[in-house]
């Protein structure tokens, strides 16, 4: 009994320092935000208490609409493009060998690169001048397919999202390989018994041995995808006419250029609402199916 | 019971240390520039200075001379000096300005932001300088401080520059080749933009990516000569609505550009400097671009590439209530003085602030190509050929304001999406809406 308290305070003791600085720099701030949210505050001189105003104006300005829609559209993207292509490297790159190890260190380097880069990077590719996918397509005779790829508003989210996918996709590589590598060799082993092979072995023994990181995975997309603004705000800055903002940036361009600051504290909490929302959506989903 | 009191005692040493630690640093953060003067010029003073003078162009490079000149002749003074990239600057300085953290000294743009500073109480006149030396203040040009005088008989920063934001850029060889007429009438334009165009030339090359870019360089000046100044400044102060149909023809005109593809594919993703190169490269035969560019260019394009670039004024328009021949412009930004610096510091400040904007900075500045709001004489041997005939086109021509130092933050915003919003096909009616809504809830 004594020993069973002993270890417990000990390990609240040496969580502490942890709670403390999350609680300080994370939980803290949040709740200023919350509060901020109802006020009409220009972060310069007082601040107006205005109730739900805030989110009021926001639900009734297409833009915050648009940029919701922005951003769904990264959170389905990034579904179906990172989880999907990460597995099947992961299943393809699973054995250790030298080579594997390369094309492991190449699909992750994006992620090492600073944002900024990987917007640059990828800016100078959609160049409509001098950009290198225009070039491409001109070389292989696709001229009629060259365009202004950040520019067009109808395809410009789509362009975005591409460079997000490639630069994301690392990560989930990582955790796939490691989820594979951790089911054990008896269950691989009875599965060959059984005569599980191919595709019936990936659907009925790998997948659902690995379930739960590919819900990880998700919910890590999904949180990733709302609160997505690097890459964007180098790329296009939100624009043109903000046709490619998301919620982050909409957030962004409220309180530093506009200076918003209170009607931007309650976007960046509606930020976490629907953040909340959907992996909530997200768990109920896949509790079900599995 | 004495495993708990243990627990207790080391929570409270942990969080009055965390306390400690925030507290301590907001000390130091007010204390050292708030010290009181006591004594002579020798006693140590700590000051603080933000710029945004990051980059590698000459400009930027004269004033960082001239804060290290300041540091050099003042060995008393501990300077912490910051350079800011252009790009974050606005939202770092009202970031601190939230906080009432100012530095002592930092760049603040004439106009809105140094307005909103103000009536906050985050900033102190620089008064006392004219009154040391007041030659220096007679020598500004008429109306330098026309935007940072908030009250009577207070000025609150020297502008260290004068930006003109709308030259008409043109490559001469480019001109003579396709025989075109350098366009100083609205048809002629038209004209020049549908030669360049049928021999695959742009026209007028234009990085609008970052979207105030059209605002303040092309549509300034443009409805200028549409509505007369005298309705913007009224449209600006709520007196007109910016939906009146002159307003709406000023944005057909830029509309009318756009629908004669005036401007390369794409302008909308591309940033000023790329447009630039691709002007300075002979893709495009006109660049309509303010006295920034000047700087960039001098900095960046060879001697062979820079000789064919001359300067003018954006072509009059017909039947329009305002003159030809006008440039938008305004006293540019200037140094400020934080409230919060006091005692020998708030003198070492001020020396600060004339060492930058007094009549050896402003030389310094000009010879870095760019223009100043400071009568002097230039030595022609000292500036580039460019910036000469760009400085001889200001001589003459009347300065508009511009639209962003007028408007609000938001609607400057709302009529800098506007136009990337006319770009990609918008009606003006919509954009002229937008940008009247918002100035009036901004100014209500």
């Amino acid at each position: 009994m004594l020993s069973s308290l002993r270890t417990r305070s000990f390990v609240a003791l040496a969580l502490l320092p942890a709670v403390l600085i999350f609680v300080v720099f994370a939980i803290i701030p949040i709740i200023w935000s919350m509060y901020y949210g109802f006020f009409d505050w220009k972060g310069l001189g007082a601040a107006k208490f205005i109730g739900f105003k805030n989110y009021e104006m926001m639900l009734q300005d297409p833009i915050f609409w648009r940029a919701l829609k922005n951003n769904l559209i990264l959170v389905v993207s990034a579904i179906v493009g990172q989880v999907p292509i990460a597995l099947l490297l992961a299943l393809l790159l699973l054995k250790n060998s030298f080579f594997n190890r390369i094309i492991r260190s190449a699909v992750f380097m994006p992620m090492v690169l600073s944002t900024v880069v990987v917007g640059l990077i990828w800016g100078y590719i959609y160049n409509p001048q001098i950009g290198l996918l225009n070039q491409v397509l001109e070389t292989i005779g696709l001229e009629s397919w060259t365009r202004a790829w950040l520019d067009d508003p109808k395809i410009n989210m789509f362009a975005v999202s591409i460079p997000i996918n490639w630069a994301n996709i690392g990560p989930y590589l990582i955790i796939f390989i490691a989820a594979l590598q951790n089911i054990s060799s008896e269950v691989n082993d009875a599965a060959k018994i059984d005569g599980a092979v191919g595709s019936k072995k990936l659907f009925y023994v790998t997948l659902p041995m690995i379930w739960d990181m590919v819900v990880v995975a998700i919910v890590l997309c999904i949180s990733g995808s709302l609160k997505a603004f690097d890459h964007v705000i180098v790329m296009t800055g939100g624009g043109p006419a903000q046709s490619t903002e998301l919620l982050a940036t909409y957030m962004y361009n409220n309180t530093f250029t506009v200076y918003r600051y209170g009607y931007g504290s309650a976007v960046s909490t509606m930020i976490i609402l629907i953040s909340a929302l959907l992996i909530g959506l997200n768990y109920i989903i896949t509790k079900r199916r599995s | 019971m004495k495993k708990r009191l243990t627990l207790v005692v080391t929570l409270i040493t942990l969080l009055s240390l965390l306390v400690a630690a925030c507290g301590g640093s907001n000390n130091t953060n007010t204390g050292g520039s708030n010290k009181p003067a006591e004594g002579g010029k020798q006693e140590k003073v700590k000051l603080t200075i933000w710029h945004n003078f990051a980059g590698d162009d000459l400009r930027a490079q004269a004033v960082r001379g001239l804060i290290d000149e300041y540091k050099k002749n003042n060995p008393n003074v501990e300077l912490d000096a910051q350079a800011i990239p252009v790009d974050g600057y606005r939202q770092r300085l009202s970031t601190v300005a939230a906080g009432n953290e100012m530095p002592d000294v930092f760049f603040v743009y004439a106009g809105s932001q140094s307005q909103e500073f103000f009536d906050a109480g985050l900033l102190q006149p620089i008064t006392p300088l004219t009154e040391k030396y007041p030659d220096w203040k007679g020598n500004f040009m008429e109306g330098a401080f026309d935007r940072f005088t908030f009250e009577p008989n207070q000025i609150y920063s020297a502008p260290i520059g004068l930006s003109a934001t709308s030259f008409l850029y043109y490559n001469k060889d480019l001109f003579e080749q396709y025989n075109v007429k350098v366009p100083t009438t609205w048809a002629e334009m038209l004209t020049a933009i549908k030669t360049f165009n049928d021999n695959k030339i742009t026209p007028i090359a234009l990085g609008n990516k970052a979207p105030w870019v059209a605002q303040s360089t092309i549509l300034g000046s443009l409805a200028d000569r549409v509505t007369g100044t005298e309705w913007f400044l009224k449209a600006a102060k709520g007196e007109a609505s910016f939906q009146d149909q002159v307003f709406v023809d000023a944005l057909g005109k830029f509309k009318e550009l756009v629908d004669n593809k005036a401007f390369q594919d794409g302008a909308n993703s591309i940033d000023n400097t790329q447009a630039e190169q691709y002007f300075i490269q002979g893709k495009a035969a006109m660049m309509i671009s303010g006295a920034w560019t000047l700087t960039n260019l001098a900095a960046s394009a060879t001697e062979e590439q820079v000789a064919p670039i001359e300067v003018t004024t954006i072509p009059a328009i017909e039947g329009g209530a305002g003159q030809g021949g006008t440039i938008s412009g305004g006293p540019g930004a200037g140094f400020a003085l934080s409230k919060n610096t006091t005692g020998a510091a708030k003198d070492a400040a001020l020396e600060l602030i004339y060492a930058i904007s007094g009549p050896d900075g402003q030389k310094k500045i000009a010879e870095s190509n760019s223009m100043i709001m400071y009568n002097m004489d230039l030595e022609q041997s000292n500036v580039s050929p460019l910036y000469l005939k760009a400085f001889n086109v200001v001589k003459e021509a009347t300065i508009t304001p511009v639209y962003d130092a007028y408007l609000s933050a938001e609607a400057a915003e709302s009529i800098n999406n506007g136009l990337q919003e006319i770009m990609m096909g918008g009606k003006p009616e919509d954009v002229a809406k937008k940008l009247q809504d918002a100035q009036a809830r901004s100014t209500q």
